[in-house]
């Protein structure tokens, strides 16, 4: 992997290797309506050996131990061989008539409120009255935890075990190395959610979800002059968030979809989205979409409480199904990002403020906090007015597909003052002989451009060739090679082997 | 009649009819008002019970189009010139059959699903309107296994000795010497088709393949549910396709109700759909992969569902989990396989220009601060990355002139922060932040307020649940803090 001036200076040489287990049906015969039980777990090894495998010599080993080379290429948190556990559970359905459903274990929940995993247990209460009731509870799966990911964490907090670096890696280190690293610590957490159960045409979840972070977290980012942090400690909000997501649809007319989150701690709508589909005849679907999303992070996390603005997307879309093997669709809108206060004026404001000509931007510093005229201009509301930054979007997609062979292409552009993305993947699969073998390729083409970044724009083609072996329901084998190719990184190869095991399928 | 034909019917009814748009969002508002006002006055209107009133609109329809087959009937035993005309078609000359004598949801679902329904091959000419409202036949008179069947593996068709041989003309007692009689409608041309029909005593076979489905007809029937409720009606069609077959939308007629909802039509999927042993539906079928129509909670699964999916799996994320493990999902969403249709081929260089693009969304699959930061401290790329990682003399961002000092410039990092937090959170750590931002004196910043307007309106409630943030750049002893206190 090149670094963004070339240089190559990481290397990537991946292993990952899950590890799972399913019993299913533990009541004996699956009767549906019945009560059903089932045990689940998957493990997960991630291994990467191009961790430390570019350093040699005096800093051989060293991002991952802080004794070498006096911890000047040790990276907290990163290891060689991460084992998590995935999830670990065990369910419950149509227990009691149907009426309750549990799970019991690391499991995962994913409503309006995201993508979310915990260690606990989840009860579901399912009414004849068209109406259900989860409620769950346990603590967030939490990086630098054993057997856990920071995947689910809220975004803005670096986590993790600080054993293993400091004065003696043995114990562990001293906050002050890395004061933004906070050390992980269990994470308490409970939702409910009010559901509907039943109708087809409807379907509505309203959810809440709260956790806590625990323990003491270094506050201040800078040590004393005796090298101390400053802490904080005790229960506190970590995140508190109510969501509710609707869709309504009528079958020969079309459908309404919608969704907002609200994060109580930010005080303030996080997203909501909104669709409108019409099914203009049995072929074509047409569609309007909106998206607003506002960065929000752990309320750990000082970013919630820096000035930002929502990403709002809104979007037409048009799907086509020409025949039962080809369909296409294409969707169309623009992307809008705001800022407070106009960037193309607010300087010469800042140089007028200061007592300078309006072309000051660029030739001199000013100190907005200790002038407080200009720290009156930066605060006055008449130059915070929002101004808004658009950029274009278009997609294309389109497939062919039977049982045994498949073609698709995706295409895309995005283009406007933040710079451009546009290009085309085709890709394509056949299956040969009953689906036992299976040839596979793409190629890509794409073009991008960063206002920012000048020197970073580029070019970039690509393909991948693959084939595949699956000798039964046991297993299936693929490998896959890939050549990417811009001006920026030259040539990029990459291969990947995946091999799929199952004792009984 | 053969699945081709069927087609070809089917896509008929397929024509794209366009509707104004504004049309369109008038009748969907007007269909979302239908839904809040109750489940029975958006579902599909069930068909009327036609045991009674079937009668009545038989009269009308009885004297069109028998009087040939009671010519046929008559006439010697050859087929007139140019073969029997009624009975190849639902409808004479193959016309259109009206949507009202369709089964209900054939508006929603217009061809029958090949992966549910897999394609017929019929090789029997029959007029059902003949024999329900000519002949007065019921449809128990010969699909009685109907009324007895717990399975959709059982044969609901009639037996050949024990029905069609009580009037017509010929003997299948024993079915491998079938005897015709001496009567037209004896022949074995009379009712099979196909090229040399009954040439050396041999007719094409009839293709019906069960349905995936668990299909108790018993349970239907018991609840006094009539053939024409999900077949539509067939007693005024001649031949019957699998056209006639139940469309999902129709079902949702009765099946709203919950699990826990005792003796009433449930809606959970298992209910009709087969399952593996780990309760999720049976998708793959010789036939093609079972997909869900477009109206089940808009998922139709386009080429552009990947960009679409999330509305949908926030809703209703049990609904995605009655086909998909949680390893699809997780798959992409934990972040540590590149997806290629999520991220082509060479996304790890054109990645930072997505990321401020927020397309697509880092934050849906990967954490910032782990994930990404990782490898930018990795790759020298991150302010805080290890000082031998570092390239002296190299800077990611614009020059301070414009990137970092007042006065603000186009390009200066405060406009990026503001319209695209993330982007910066992806390589930065609290400290790189504080540095300028916290305040004076031992927090160790130059005091510049990022804060947005209004926002001391919400600190003291911030402050109250989580003082944490506030402490990064403020003394206790602050009087700014002291104000949200």
């Amino acid at each position: 992997m090149a670094s963004p001036w070339g240089a190559t200076n990481i290397e990537r040489r991946r292993l990952l290797q899950t590890l799972g287990l399913a019993v299913y049906n533990l009541q004996g015969d699956s009767v549906p309506g019945e009560a059903d039980y089932s045990a689940t777990v998957r493990l997960r090894l991630d291994a990467d050996f191009g961790v430390n495998g570019h350093l040699e010599g005096a800093q051989q080993g060293g991002e991952t131990d802080y004794s070498v080379a006096g911890g000047s290429r040790y990276i907290p948190g990163l290891r060689e061989a991460p084992l998590d556990l995935m999830y670990a559970y065990v369910e419950g359905r149509n227990v009691a008539s149907g009426w309750l459903g549990f799970r019991v274990g690391r499991q995962y929940v994913s409503d309006v409120l995201g993508w979310w995993s915990f260690d606990g247990a989840l009860l579901r209460v399912t009414t004849p009255y068209y109406v259900q009731i989860e409620a769950y509870g346990g603590l967030e799966q939490r990086g630098g935890l054993p057997l856990s990911t920071s995947r689910f964490e809220q975004q803005g907090i670096w986590r993790g075990n600080h054993r293993g670096f400091g004065d003696d890696r043995t114990l562990p280190g001293s906050a002050a190395d890395y004061p933004s690293y906070q050390e992980a610590q269990i994470a308490p957490a409970f939702g409910v959610a009010l559901e509907s159960a039943g109708p087809s045409f409807v379907h509505g979840r309203l959810t809440y979800r709260r956790v806590y972070n625990m323990g003491p977290s270094i506050t201040r980012q800078f040590p004393d002059r005796d090298g101390n942090v400053q802490t904080t400690d005790g229960s506190r909000i970590s995140q508190d968030r109510l969501g509710y997501a609707a869709d309504v649809n009528v079958p020969a007319i079309g459908g309404l979809k919608g969704g907002v989150t609200y994060d109580l701690y930010n005080q303030l709508v996080g997203s909501f989205f909104g669709g409108l589909e019409v099914y203009a005849g049995s072929r074509v679907t047409l569609g309007a979409d909106v998206d607003y999303f506002v960065p929000t992070f752990d309320a750990d996390s000082i970013w919630n409480w820096f000035t930002h603005d929502p990403i709002t997307t809104i979007t037409g879309r048009a799907a086509v199904d020409i025949t039962r093997e080809v369909d296409v669709a294409a969707s169309g809108g623009t992307r809008m990002w705001i800022a407070e206060g106009n960037p193309e004026e607010f300087g010469a404001g800042q140089c007028r403020a200061a007592q300078l000509g309006p072309d000051c931007v660029g030739t001199t510093t000013l100190d907005p906090s200790s002038d407080s005229d200009l720290e009156d201009y930066a605060r006055d509301e008449e130059n915070r007015a929002t101004t808004i930054t658009t950029d274009v979007l278009a997609n294309l997609a389109g497939r062919y597909r039977t049982r045994t062979t498949s073609v698709e292409l995706r295409g895309m552009l995005q283009t406007g003052e933040r710079g451009r993305r546009t290009g085309a993947d085709l890709s394509g699969e056949r299956r040969l002989s009953g689906q036992r073998y299976a040839l596979g390729a793409r190629v890509s083409l794409y073009n991008w451009a960063d206002p920012l970044r000048p020197d970073r724009d580029a070019t970039s083609f690509g393909y991948v060739l693959g084939a595949g072996y699956r000798p039964g329901e046991f297993a299936d084998f693929k490998l896959e090679w890939e050549h990417d190719m811009n001006r920026l990184v030259g040539q990029r190869f990459r291969v990947v082997g995946l091999v799929n095991l199952r004792v009984a399928p | 009649m053969d699945a081709r034909q069927d087609g070809r019917r089917g896509a008929r009814r397929d024509d794209p009819r366009l509707v104004p748009g504004w049309v369109a969002i008038i009748a969907c508002l007007g269909a979302l008002a239908l839904a809040i006002v109750g489940p029975e006055a958006a579902a599909q209107p069930k068909p009327p019970a036609t045991a009674d009133d079937d009668s009545a609109d038989a009269a009308e329809d009885a004297e069109e189009g028998d009087a040939e087959e009671d010519a046929e009937g008559e006439k010697g035993a050859h087929p007139p010139p140019g073969g029997y005309r009624s009975g190849l078609h639902p409808m004479p000359d193959d016309a259109e059959v009206p949507l009202a004598w369709m089964p209900p949801g054939t508006s929603a679902t217009p061809i029958p699903s090949d992966e549910i329904y897999p394609p017929q091959t019929l090789t029997i000419r029959f007029n059902h309107k003949k024999h329900v409202k000519g002949l007065k036949q019921t449809c128990k008179s010969c699909h009685a296994g109907a009324y007895t069947s717990g399975a959709v593996t059982d044969r609901l068709l009639p037996s050949p000795a024990q029905t069609c041989d009580n009037c017509h003309d010929v003997d299948h007692s024993d079915i491998t010497q079938v005897k015709a009689g001496t009567n037209e409608n004896g022949q074995c041309v009379y009712c099979h088709i196909g090229d040399d029909a009954g040439s050396g005593g041999k007719v094409a076979p009839l293709v019906l393949p069960h349905a995936n489905l668990r299909f108790p007809h018993q349970k239907h029937v018991s609840r006094n549910i009539k053939c024409s409720q999900c077949h539509g009606r067939v007693d005024r069609l001649e031949l019957a396709t699998r056209e006639q077959l139940p469309r999902m939308a129709g079902c949702f007629s009765c099946h709203n109700m919950s699990g826990a909802a005792q003796g009433d039509a449930k809606s959970d999927c298992d209910v009709c759909h087969l399952t593996r042993p780990d309760g999720r539906l049976m998708t793959e079928f010789a036939t093609g992969d079972l997909l869900p129509p477009r109206w089940l909670h808009n998922a139709g699964h386009t080429p552009d569902w990947l960009e679409r999916h999330k509305q949908v799996a926030a809703n209703d994320s049990a609904f995605c989990g009655t086909c998909h493990t949680t390893n699809y999902c997780t798959d992409c969403h934990d972040g540590k396989i590149r997806p290629r249709d999520v991220h082509p081929n060479d996304f790890l260089s054109m990645h930072a220009q997505a990321a401020r693009q927020d397309n697509p969304r880092c934050v849906s699959c990967h954490q910032e601060q782990t994930f990404c930061a990782d490898c930018h401290r990795r790759t020298g790329v991150a302010r805080d990355a290890p000082s031998a990682a570092r390239p002296s003399g190299r800077r990611f961002h614009p020059p301070p002139a414009e990137w970092t000092t007042a006065p603000r410039s186009a390009k200066h990092h405060a406009w990026e922060a503001e319209r695209n937090l993330n982007a910066c959170v992806s390589c930065h750590t609290e400290r790189d932040c504080a540095t300028c931002h916290a305040t004076r004196g031992v927090s160790g910043g130059q005091g510049l307020n990022p804060h947005p307007l209004g926002f001391e309106s919400k600190c003291k409630t911030a402050f109250s649940r989580n003082p944490r943030p506030c402490l990064v750049c403020h003394q206790s002893s602050d009087s700014f803090l002291q104000r949200c206190q």
